[in-house]
């Protein structure tokens, strides 16, 4: 019973609401980032909202119309503040 | 070069690496250091942890580097990140770009602090004098400064 998944990365606040730093999570088809992330809402609605989040597929920035497969690494983080 | 590290780093060893590397071809060599500074209004900030994602970020710095080296005439671009647990006015960051002139040696040091802040995966959470802890927020101004070298060689002043 081993389905396809992505394995997800939050950082820094959003790492504090998840409560989780990695998690393996299933998905069998590809699905646009802004589908996603409203699954993931719905498991942690302590994430909304969900407008101002950034995603990045396998390291790289993308914005919410990028599609997600099934074996990417999908990091989820709010706007980034080095320098 | 880039490098994300938790230790410390001595300013002047950095730019006499750089200088020694880009001798003969570098007449300018232009510098950026940031350090932790008071962030919140009237309370002091005690000490800052930054968090980082490994790998993409160094990676995204990288890529700064090597669109700063494409883009103006410059012969190494570098730059040194600190993660982890931070005091108040400790070093933070240091940018800098060698070339034949400064004029481009400026810019490519300037796009590269500029578009780090908006794109290097980098998180700062503060801690004030009085306990409040707090996640540093990504302001409007430097997502436009980032934007404005999309569409100019050179950024425009708003005042």
């Amino acid at each position: 019973m081993n389905g396809a998944t992505i394995n997800v990365l939050y950082f820094a606040q959003v790492a504090e609401l998840t409560q989780v730093r990695t998690e393996r999570l299933p998905l069998d088809e590809p699905i646009t980032g802004a589908q996603w992330l409203a699954s993931l809402e719905a498991r942690y609605p302590q994430l909304a909202p969900i407008a101002r989040l950034k995603l990045a597929i396998n390291q790289h920035h993308v914005r919410h119309d990028a599609m997600i497969r099934p074996g990417d690494e999908v990091a989820v983080f709010e706007p980034v503040t080095g320098g | 070069m880039v490098i994300v590290q938790e230790a410390d780093f001595d300013v002047a060893a950095l730019i006499d690496g750089l200088r020694q590397r880009t001798a003969g071809q570098a007449g300018a060599l232009v510098t950026f250091i940031g350090y932790v500074r008071d962030y919140a209004p009237q309370t002091p900030t005690d000490t800052l942890f930054l968090e980082h994602y490994p790998g993409m970020c160094e990676r995204e710095i990288e890529s700064l580097c090597s669109t700063a080296l494409a883009r103006w005439n410059v012969v190494e671009c570098m730059v040194v990140h600190r993660v982890g647990a931070l005091n108040n006015s400790d070093q933070i960051v240091f940018v800098a770009a060698a070339g034949p002139h400064r004029g481009d040696a400026f810019k490519a040091c300037e796009y590269i602090i500029d578009a780090l802040k908006t794109r290097a995966p980098f998180w700062k959470r503060e801690t004030l004098a009085d306990g409040r802890q707090f996640w540093v927020q990504q302001t409007e101004d430097d997502a436009d400064k980032t934007a404005r070298w999309d569409t100019t060689e050179t950024p425009q002043s708003h005042s």
